[in-house]
Order: structure tokens, then C-alpha cells, then sequence
């Protein structure tokens, strides 16, 4: 007990008095002000948003409530896997922008990467007896480091950073209670910043959601304004429905040269924007390459030359008919897309023709076919997101349950309503992972 | 070995040449995994790279992007990308998708060793 403090007596009621000394009673005085700023701490933390600011205004309260020279947050790049000073704060201002330039260290660097490595709070009454402590970070910022401690931040999803605080100004060294009050004020930081980074994730997953939803008003302003084709005896219809708010299927109708319709279905590898902007590529170049053009191996041939400076992953399947609108009779030709379906008498005939690789992989020609359409038959061209519809158990549904499901069908008149119904059931509860475009080519 | 929900990565020493032998689904949330290991062929320069599918069950668009991305890294150093053992279902994939006329495929891994 210190020998110059004063004894106090303190009224309870009138017939009781207890009696303190005056060093007992500054503790009592310094643990209701630590508890006063722990709520304070806690009301800064709801009450802002802004990383910086919040971080700012804690750290403050932290080093001041510690009787600290300085205090510092490092947080840890999981991309980088190294801890990069996010805060400090010196009597020197210049101390903490030297930080945030030049210094980030290596889990197990120092005695902050010793602590995220361990994931244990540690107190340091005398840096210069510790061989953990990396002297470098004083000589750049000019600080003198003596004693410290330094708390792991970790959240729910892991290690988020370390906090140090060093120096306190009214004694040599941190003592246990010095401890427990920082790691204390190290959880309402931790929550506080797991906080901001989750109100920050969701502000950029609103952003992305936007930009998807634009991205998908303009990829289907790509495709054909109407989504229902009539030239002569030939009607085309088709449905497109993407897996994601943009997808990488594409189908185009055209008219290449009077009395021809082409019909093109394609299939973009992967899916999301960088699919839609391929595919976005490819619908303009097929326009334009495909105008003119009544050889449909040729057309694809001269879109795939085009395709082979594009991004190293990405190619595109396709089929591309073209067909004459009064004799019905038709060339195709296909880089790597399924087999398409003829449907006459109420039969369906599997039409696997003689094909390439898909197109944007490699300088190929493209083989050609011909066929000669009854009229009353269909033909029905469709993308793999149709048969790789997967349902509850994890099953796909394949191609040839596709065909047989067809087959089987007594009314094959609303064939494309039909599939999406039956894929839909199919894969009802799973959520469809892949885009879905049927195009029914009727020569009536 | 590397890991995600639905795929597994082994790396086989065959005589001295390492083979890529993933199991699993090969799709969009898997592919990443594969296109690490085969992209860290590629950037050594290593041919041939083989590719052993026989415990694969499924492959999807991105999947074969993924194959079709390190054949295009391959190319300017003429390297060779092997696939082998390749199940009935996934060769069915491959058919409908014509990639015979892409890549090499081999019924053994010896045999890509060989051919």
C-alpha cells in the first residue's frame, strides 16, 4: 500500500461508514473510466459504416484509455498471406503513413506475425530482450519501441489482423490488467471490423447484382428481336432461359441470301458477363461473316478464324442450318454442338452429323451436310443446359432420356413447352446451373 | 493431393512422367482446382502433360475450357496435352463435343506415355 495515500470514509447509510485509501480509490476511478470507454467503444461501433473512421476513432480511444504512445493495426491479405499495417497512430503523424507504405510482414515476422501465426495475445515488457521484435519497423519510422502488447484479431471466419499497443506513458512496461483491458477493447475491434467488411461485401455484391441485371438487358438485345421467325413454309421459334441473370447461349435467325433462312444455335464456354460478352463477340461477327454466305461450313469456318485470338479458355459450340423456305431442303453444318432431333410422323430421329471441334480452339474446316425436310417435319436444336438439367438425387438427365421422354410423348404439338416442363420438374428443388435454349424449326 | 467439394486432384509418378488424375465432377465450381495444376505444367513448359479421367464422372463447358485453355498455352512451345483412361460417359461428352479432333486420347496412361 502506498505509503502517502490517504484513507477516505464513505457514507453507506447513517450507521454504516467503510474506509478506503486513496490509491484503491484512483483504481476504482481508472476501471470506471475504462468501463465508460469500453461503452463508448462500443456506441462508436454502431454508429458508423466508414472502415477508416471507425478504425480512427477506436484506435484513439484505445491509446488514450491505455495512456499509450502509439497503438497500430496490421490486417492479414489472405491472398498475399502476409499482415499490412491498416492504422497507426504516434505522436508523429508521419509514423503512420511511413507504415502503410513501406511495411507488411510475413506470418511469423516480428512479434506481430509471431502473434497471428499463434493466435495468442502477448506482453512484452522490454522489446530489446526479445528476439521476436523486428527492429526495422522502428528504424523506417523513426519510433522507439520499449514495451508492448499485441492481440490477435480473430473472427468468425478466422485471423483478421493483430493489434498492438506500446509504450505506456505513465510506466515502464504493460501490466495483466493492461492486457486484459486491450483484448477487451481487441474483441469490440474484431466485431467492429468483421462489421464494416460484411456491410462493404454486401454494398459490392449490390453492385455486381446491378451490373448483372444491365449486363442481361443488353445481352438480349442481342438476340433477335422477336423470338418467333417466318419466311415462306418455314416458322422458327425458339426459348432461351439463362441459368444465371446472363448466360452464354446464344441463337440467331437470319436471312442471308432471298428465299434462305439460317437458323444458328450456339453454346459459349462458361457462363456470367465474360460468357455474355463472348457471346456478345460472336452474335456480331456471325452476322457479319454470315451475310451472303448459303454455306453454312463456310460461315462457321470464317466465324471460327475469327474466335482463335479470343481468350485461351473460351470457345463456342455451335450448329448453323441453312435452309431453303419452299423446297425445304437444308446443309448444316455443326463445331461441336449436340446432335439435333428430327421429329416426321410423330417419330423422333436423333441427326448426328458429321462434325468439327468447337469453334475458337483450333484453324479447322468445317464439314457440311445435307438433308431434305417433309413437310410437317420439325427439327428441334437444343443446348446442353436441356439435358444436363441434374434433379434431387444428383442425377443428370442425359441426352438419351431427353430423346426417350420425346419419343414417348403422345402430343408432341407444344414439344418446347413440353421439355421445359418436364425439365423443370426434373430438376425441381436443385436450381438450374446451366442456360437453356431450345429453337424448333417447323416446315409446314 | 488438393481438394474441393467436388472434385480431388492426385498427382501419379508413372516412370518418371507425372500424371493429373482428378476425380469427381469437373464443372464450374471445380474446374479453378484443375486449372491451377495444369496452368503450373504449362508455365514450366512441361510436355506432355497427362491426363488420366478414369475416376472422373462428369465434365462440364467449363471443364473442357479448362483443357482447352492449357492446349492453347501448350501450343507455342509445340507441347503435348495427353488425355487417357477417359470413362464411357465423359468420351460420350467429348464425342458430342467432337474434341477427339483437339486433343490426344489414349485408352492407358502408358500408352500416352508411348504414343
Amino acid at each position: 500500500m502506498n505509503k502517502y495515500a490517504k484513507d477516505y470514509k464513505i457514507n453507506m447509510d447513517d450507521d454504516k461508514k467503510i474506509s478506503v485509501n486513496e490509491t484503491y480509490l484512483r483504481t476504482l476511478e481508472k476501471r470506471v473510466d475504462d468501463l465508460r470507454t469500453l461503452i463508448e467503444v462500443s456506441s462508436i461501433i454502431s454508429s458508423t459504416l466508414d472502415f477508416n473512421r471507425l478504425i480512427s476513432l477506436v484506435m484513439e480511444k484505445a491509446k488514450n484509455v491505455m495512456n499509450a504512445e502509439a497503438c497500430s493495426i496490421l490486417l492479414f491479405n489472405k491472398h498475399t498471406n502476409r499482415l499490412e499495417f491498416a492504422y497507426a497512430i504516434s505522436k508523429e503523424k508521419s509514423t503512420a503513413s511511413i507504415l502503410k507504405k513501406t511495411f507488411s510482414l510475413e506470418l511469423g515476422q516480428g512479434v506481430a506475425g509471431w502473434v497471428a501465426q499463434n493466435l495468442q495475445t502477448v506482453i512484452i515488457e522490454d522489446v530489446a530482450n526479445d528476439e521476436r521484435f523486428f527492429k526495422e519497423i522502428d528504424r523506417f519510422s523513426g519510433f522507439t519501441t520499449k514495451s508492448l502488447i499485441a492481440v490477435p484479431l480473430v473472427g468468425r471466419g478466422g485471423l483478421i489482423g493483430v493489434a498492438e499497443i506500446l509504450n505506456p506513458k505513465d510506466k515502464p512496461c504493460f501490466c495483466h490488467y493492461d492486457e486484459e483491458l486491450f483484448s477487451t477493447l481487441c474483441r469490440q475491434i474484431t466485431t467492429a471490423i468483421e462489421n464494416v467488411k460484411f456491410y462493404q461485401e454486401s454494398i459490392e455484391m449490390e453492385k455486381v447484382r446491378q451490373e448483372l441485371e444491365i449486363a442481361s438487358v443488353l445481352q438480349k438485345s442481342f438476340l433477335p428481336d422477336s423470338s418467333v421467325f417466318k419466311r415462306g413454309a418455314i416458322e422458327v421459334a425458339a426459348v432461351n432461359i439463362p441459368a444465371e441473370q446472363v448466360g452464354g447461349d446464344i441463337y440467331d435467325f437470319l436471312e442471308p441470301v432471298e428465299g434462305k433462312i439460317g437458323v444458328f444455335v450456339g453454346d459459349v464456354s462458361g457462363k456470367g458477363v465474360s460468357a455474355a460478352m463472348y457471346m456478345a463477340k460472336i452474335i456480331s461477327d456471325f452476322r457479319y461473316k454470315a451475310r451472303l454466305q448459303e454455306k453454312p461450313n463456310v460461315a462457321l469456318g470464317n466465324l471460327n478464324d475469327g474466335l482463335l485470338k479470343g481468350p485461351m479458355g473460351m470457345f463456342v459450340t455451335a450448329v448453323y442450318i441453312i435452309i431453303d423456305v419452299n423446297t425445304g431442303v437444308l446443309s448444316v453444318s455443326n463445331g461441336g454442338h449436340p446432335p439435333f432431333l428430327l421429329i416426321r410422323d410423330n417419330k423422333v430421329e436423333v441427326i448426328d452429323i458429321q462434325g468439327g471441334p468447337p469453334l475458337g480452339i483450333i484453324n479447322t474446316e468445317y464439314p457440311v451436310s445435307s438433308m431434305s425436310l417433309n413437310r410437317g417435319d420439325r427439327l428441334l436444336l437444343i443446348t446442353d443446359g436441356v439435358f444436363d438439367a441434374i434433379n434431387r438425387s444428383g442425377l443428370r438427365l442425359g441426352f438419351d432420356d431427353l430423346v426417350d421422354f420425346i419419343s414417348n410423348l403422345e402430343d408432341k404439338n407444344n414439344l418446347v413447352d413440353s421439355i421445359i416442363n418436364y425439365v423443370n420438374e426434373y430438376s425441381e428443388g436443385t436450381g438450374r446451373s446451366d442456360d437453356l435454349t431450345l429453337v424448333e424449326l417447323r416446315y409446314n | 493431393m488438393v481438394t474441393c467439394t467436388s472434385m480431388k486432384i492426385e498427382l501419379i509418378n508413372r516412370n518418371g512422367v507425372v500424371v493429373i488424375s482428378p476425380s469427381g465432377e469437373i464443372d464450374m465450381y471445380s474446374s479453378p482446382l484443375l486449372r491451377k495444376e495444369l496452368i503450373s505444367f504449362t508455365k514450366k513448359k512441361i510436355s506432355p502433360v497427362i491426363v488420366a479421367l478414369r475416376d472422373v464422372t462428369y465434365i462440364d463447358s467449363s471443364g473442357i475450357a479448362t483443357f482447352v485453355e492449357a492446349l492453347k498455352r501448350m501450343m507455342p512451345y509445340n507441347g503435348k496435352l495427353k488425355i487417357a483412361e477417359i470413362p464411357e460417359s465423359i468420351m460420350k461428352i467429348f464425342n458430342f463435343s467432337k474434341l477427339d479432333k483437339v486433343f490426344d486420347m489414349y485408352e492407358s496412361i502408358d500408352d500416352a506415355i508411348k504414343g
